[in-house]
């Protein structure tokens, strides 16, 4: 952005112009001081937590001084309300809607999404469009992107489609942290949703589980209420685009096969990859739970979860497998499930004629602090297998390493939901040892629940005719599957149950109500349809975009481990103070600029000071000092960094 | 955020006041793109060449660290083939140590220090590193032959450079090769490498 000017360069070379815009820049750089200067802590708070205020010299002060009043004058984007800590503060994010036009340009973007705060970005990349929104919540430092990858022919209809599209409300934290933990967990949480369009248009009006990212709730969410299935027609014709994948799909039948396929595969096949001793120990219990609230539990645990939502749907012309879900499905819990539902379906409503089959992967991974775990690791290497199942949800949990992961699977309607949780102790340590292993069996963790994603590309691979005589027997022989190692288990699940209530309880009571879910949708058609499959070599079939996403996540290794910042109210809570002409002369080693007077500066406790809005963004993201590199929260249960 | 003019400071300085046997400059007036020069310190394998690196600005400058590379081959425990670094203050903590009050200058001082004091115990390059601590004599040969390879002939001019390089220099590396490999310890943090 800055990298014209070139003030070493020996003045005399440089054009005048050159010398005048640097000259306007130092103006609004000096101006930006002043506009900073003179906001009330609370106009500063709202534009940092905004991000609108830019770099020093970016923009002018008119500008920073209509973005002060845009955002004061515009409540609904309004995000310092300290008290809603759990609500999402985020629906109502600004977007600032870039279109970057390229396919690297979406890995680009990626890269830096996290950092830019709240972005929706859409995109075309030969017949794939893509739209990525993120979302950062200032007061806990959680982040969240959601990217929709469709491929489709009809790129208009599908754009506007993308328009009218919207971030769906929030689900209801299952699970609360313990109100006692200051830590909030850190989470790095992407979803993914991937829509392979495959027959005629792809007008991707996906209900993205929202999720409630607020300060302290450890979000235990629930799976997305699936979406409606709407009554379809037929196109009278295939895709020749997805021709290579899908050269049999050109008619109903074989559309239906495929579907019928998506369901009996099973991408629980995590385990498999780094060849565990204890493989997930799947449980299948055939009766139907019913409860249908799930309380919130004090989760004193942060966790890193990875989900994974596949919806499937199906013409209703040739949908006999499963009926169609008009409607909006009652929610349990008072999950405001309801609301997003009715947006998905007066949406899809005008979509409602061709809406293909669908798949929707939500990834989650989330981070967590470190002190939260440790009441974990007496029983941290045990396998656990809980699952509460009716029809065909299951849940497996497993643990090892100081890991626990459950991966839970439910279908209903058409809709597949996989939810897979993995809770990784971050320990904030900078030396050596163990934070190695960690973030090596992190990555490790993470390329499985990756691998999950290869499912997809196995199903779209293998719309195979002979699927149909699969499903027979794949549904005894599944279960069978499924319910041995649970027989081998038993007795570990129960104890685990007992021990780990938290854990364990949540989980069921989770998949529970996705269950309920399920049952209030109507009648299941495919029961207990899942077939382990072997797992998709990550590397193969990279052609597919969310397999890119996937990458995205397994190569960037700073992915794993996240830089942990304090929440906005960590550091409001830090002393501030005016600079005064008395101070000696003092310099923000941030900037390296010397202070000037009337400039706010923040004073660490260990008395390191420093512009406030230089060290604001440092602690957003990190939790030492720039200079000494002392942490700067001295809580009890957080551990000592550095 | 304060990229712009925090970088425009650095540039400053680093033109009036190097750091010794370090030279920094921006190429094709872009400030985020910077070349290095680093001169292989007197005692040391690479005495006698003169190192090009380069130094890019990220974006988010300084709350992230400046991504530098070798662009000269350099046969180094901690550096790989495409030059890349190992190097804890290249690195966003927690796994780095990188913070916004270090600065160019001091990184590039730092890349200096870690071409005279090899760190093995955080490989890039393993099999160079058990050389070095297994056999330092076929590893001071290796290095002395690919600085003369690569480092040398190219950069004829500024071998003088040489005599800026700091006494400490000098000592830390000779005491190095008293030690025979023994690495010195107060390194914990470098170790996020492979």
């Amino acid at each position: 952005m800055e990298g014209s000017d070139g003030v070493e360069q020996g003045g005399s070379e440089q054009p005048e112009s050159q010398r005048r815009r640097q000259l306007d820049r130092l103006d609004r750089e000096e101006a930006f001081y002043q506009f900073v200067n003179n906001l009330s802590d609370e106009d500063y708070r709202l534009m940092r937590d905004n991000n609108l205020l830019g770099n020093p010299g970016e923009v002018t002060e008119d500008e920073l001084f209509s973005r002060l009043q845009q955002i004061k004058d515009g409540p609904e984007q309004q995000n310092t309300n300290p008290s809603t800590e759990s609500q999402e503060e985020q629906v109502e994010q600004p977007e600032s809607s870039e279109d970057p036009p390229g396919g690297d340009s979406l890995l680009d973007w990626l890269n830096t999404v996290r950092r830019t705060g709240n972005t929706t970005r859409t995109g075309h990349r030969g017949n794939q469009s893509w739209r990525a929104v993120s979302q950062t919540n200032p007061n806990s430092g959680d982040f969240r992107f959601s990217l929709e990858i469709s491929v489709n022919r009809n790129l208009a209809e599908q754009q506007a489609a993308a328009e009218g599209e919207q971030e769906p409300p929030e689900q209801s934290p299952e699970v609360q942290e313990v109100a006692a933990n200051p830590e909030p967990p850190v989470p790095m949480e992407a979803e993914v949703v991937e829509e392979p369009v495959v027959e005629e248009l792809a007008v991707i009006v996906e209900p993205e589980p929202e999720l409630e990212e607020a300060v302290l709730p450890e979000v235990e969410r629930e799976p997305p209420s699936p979406a409606p299935v709407q009554p379809e027609q037929a196109p009278p014709c295939s895709s020749p685009r997805r021709g290579q994948r899908r050269a049999r799909s050109r008619s109903p039948e074989p559309r239906r096969t495929r579907a019928r396929l998506a369901r009996s595969r099973s991408p629980l096949n995590l385990d498999q990859l780094d060849g565990l001793p204890n493989p997930r120990h799947p449980y299948t219990s055939q009766s139907p739970t019913s409860s249908t609230d799930t309380p919130s539990v004090p989760q004193v645990e942060g966790s890193s979860r990875t989900r994974q939502h596949i919806l499937s749907r199906q013409n209703l012309t040739e949908g006999d497998v499963q009926p169609p879900r008009v409607d909006a499905e009652p929610v349990p819990e008072g999950q405001p499930v309801i609301s997003q539902e009715g947006e998905s379906t007066g949406i899809e409503g005008g979509a409602a004629g061709r809406r293909p089959p669908t798949i929707m992967l939500d990834l989650q991974v989330r981070r967590v602090r470190p002190g939260e775990y440790r009441q974990r690791d007496s029983i941290a290497s045990r396998t656990r297998s809980r699952s509460q199942n009716s029809n065909n949800t299951f849940l497996y949990e497993s643990e090892r390493g100081g890991f626990r992961r459950t991966f839970s699977r439910s279908e209903r309607a058409g809709v597949r939901t996989y939810v897979s949780t993995i809770r990784i102790p971050i320990r904030r340590i900078s030396d050596a040892g163990l934070g190695e292993a960690t973030s090596m069996a992190l990555q490790s963790m993470i390329r499985q629940i990756m691998t999950g994603f290869g499912e997809l590309g196995y199903l779209m691979d293998s719309d195979s005719d002979s699927s149909d005589s699969n499903r027979g027997t794949s549904t005894s022989a599944d279960l069978e599957t499924l319910n041995n190692p649970e027989a081998n288990n038993v007795d570990t699940s129960a104890a685990d149950v007992d021990e780990q209530p938290v854990a364990a309880g949540v989980r069921g009571r989770t998949v529970e109500t996705e269950m309920d879910e399920g049952l209030a949708t109507g009648p299941q058609g495919s029961g207990g349809r899942a077939r382990p499959r072997p797992p998709i070599n990550l590397e193969e079939p990279s052609s597919l975009p969310f397999l890119r996403l996937a990458h995205f996540f397994l190569l960037n290794d700073d992915d794993d481990d996240q830089p942990q910042g304090l929440t906005k109210e960590q550091i409001d809570n830090l002393s501030m103070r005016n600079f005064g002409e008395s101070d000696a002369l003092k310099t923000c080693s941030v900037c390296i600029t010397e202070y000037a007077e009337g400039n706010k500066l923040r004073k660490l406790p260990c008395s390191h000071e420093y512009h406030v809005h230089c060290i604001d963004r440092w602690l957003s993201e990190n939790s030492t000092c720039p200079i000494c590199r002392r942490a700067v929260l001295v809580s009890a249960n957080r551990e000592s960094v550095i | 955020m304060q990229k712009a003019s925090r970088l425009k400071r650095e540039l400053q300085m680093l033109s009036t006041e190097p750091p010794p046997g370090i030279t920094c400059w921006q190429t094709e007036e872009r400030m985020d793109d910077l070349r290095a020069q680093i001169v292989g310190g007197v005692g040391t394998p690479y005495e006698g060449g003169v190192f090009s690196l380069e130094v890019k600005i990220p974006e988010r400058y300084p709350f992230e660290p400046p991504k530098i590379r070798f662009l000269t081959p350099i046969y180094h425990p901690n550096i790989d083939n495409s030059g890349r670094i190992c190097h804890d203050a290249l690195k966003l903590p927690p796994k780095g140590a990188w913070k916004p009050s270090l600065n160019i200058s001091t990184v590039l001082t730092s890349i200096q220090l870690l071409m005279a004091e090899p760190n093995p115990d955080d490989p890039l390059m393993a099999d160079i590193s058990s050389e070095f601590k297994y056999n330092k004599h076929l590893f001071l040969e290796k290095a002395k032959k690919w600085t003369q390879e690569h480092a040398v002939q190219k950069n004829t001019g500024v071998v003088e450079d040489n005599k800026e390089n700091p006494p400490n220099q000098n000592v830390s590396s000779r005491k190095r090769e008293e030690l025979g490999g023994q690495q010195e310890a107060g390194e914990p943090a470098k170790r996020r490498c492979v």
